[in-house]
């Protein structure tokens, strides 16, 4: 199919076939380089400590290694939600679970609390109650940024901190304990490398590279692709967008409504099947505009 | 035991500014090499920011 093909005139029949024909070719792919990301990217950011506390590296280096570390350790984790790896039951299953939860312990984000939440995110795009990301909804890109910081504060009622509405109110309130458990030893880390002498290497190694790094996710991986985000419905809730940065920098979102109308689909593969779903999310009347 | 862990995350704020803001303003200052009034220590004018900082978005609900 060509990319500037008019499918316009198919049936919603027709259009579902071919949407579906094209995703089966890339799910069930395993994801090699998200396996191997997952724990490279785990075991430099680990290895960041021995070598600053050494003097092995400087610390200012070692606190950009760790804002990139810290920024790329989500995606991993996302492949893994989606059970891209090895689905339930399958021989490797304990290596999709195993990413899922190594990953994200530098973001201090317990893989089920991801997980969850995450699925709620699918579910409910953009709806204002149920959608636990809702709050980085937001009118331009400066204003995302800051709600990304405002609702990342102590009694805020949105970002992170409306994971736990959600949990609870899909019947998983004990995993809200994942996260109380995470925050109190991330914090007690903090507090004792703060008082041994090591404040300023806490904070450069995790404290800010740890909010850089949230940041940069939630406005790539929440704002940017729902933006604006006022409607809801499996081809109106997400769009295709152009980032400045190009689609690494953009952490592999420029494609993201292929993802949430495929989730199965890897992350490495999301670029090839929008070209080939393009004249369909076109007919559709999807918002794939700008790429 | 609930009722701990939710004054801890109530008090966080406040825990923040004089578990973590404090030393760590003061290994900054000691770092910079600056010059304290009063005869302070680092460590006291850390406890001081800290605290301050700490107390105050313990009041409001933010840091910023």
């Amino acid at each position: 199919m060509s990319p500037t093909q008019d499918l316009t005139q198919m049936t919603e029949a027709e259009l579902l076939r071919m949407e579906r024909e094209i995703a089966a070719r890339h799910i069930n792919k395993f994801p090699y380089f998200a396996v191997f990301w997952a724990f490279s990217n785990f075991v430099v950011w680990l290895s960041l400590w021995p070598l600053v506390f050494m003097g092995v590296i400087p610390l200012w280096l070692g606190f950009i290694i760790a804002s990139l570390n810290i920024t790329l350790s989500y995606l991993p984790s996302h492949e893994a939600q989606h059970d891209i790896i090895a689905k339930p039951g399958s021989p490797l299953r304990w290596l999709n679970q195993l990413v899922g939860h190594i990953s994200t312990i530098p973001l201090v984000l317990p893989y089920r609390v991801a997980k969850y939440t995450h699925m709620e995110h699918h579910k409910h795009a953009n709806d204002p109650d149920k959608d636990p990301d809702y709050a980085t909804h937001a009118d331009g890109p400066l204003s995302a940024i800051w709600r990304s910081l405002y609702y990342r504060q102590p009694r805020a009622d949105g970002g992170l901190n409306a994971y736990g509405a959600a949990l609870e109110r899909i019947g998983r309130p004990d995993i809200v304990l994942d996260g109380v458990i995470y925050q109190l030893i991330h914090f007690g880390i903090l507090f004792a490398l703060a008082w041994s002498g090591y404040a300023i290497e806490a904070a450069l190694l995790w404290w800010l590279p740890r909010h850089i790094a949230l940041t940069y996710i939630q406005f790539y991986l929440s704002w940017a692709p729902h933006h604006p985000g006022n409607e809801s419905g499996r081809y109106r809730d997400t769009r295709s967008f152009r980032s400045i940065l190009g689609n690494i920098g953009s952490l592999g979102m420029q494609y993201h409504i292929v993802h949430h109308l495929h989730p199965r689909i890897p992350l490495y593969r999301t670029p090839q099947a929008y070209w080939e779903m393009k004249p369909i999310l076109e007919a559709r009347g999807c918002n794939v505009h700008e790429l | 035991m609930l009722t701990v862990i939710k004054t801890i995350f109530y008090l966080g704020p406040l825990i923040f500014g004089l578990g973590f803001v404090a030393p760590l303003s003061a290994q900054i200052i000691s770092a910079a090499g600056w010059a304290l009034p009063f005869g302070l220590t680092p460590l006291i004018a850390g406890l001081i920011i800290g605290g301050g900082l700490g107390f105050i978005a313990q009041i409001r609900g933010t840091w910023i």
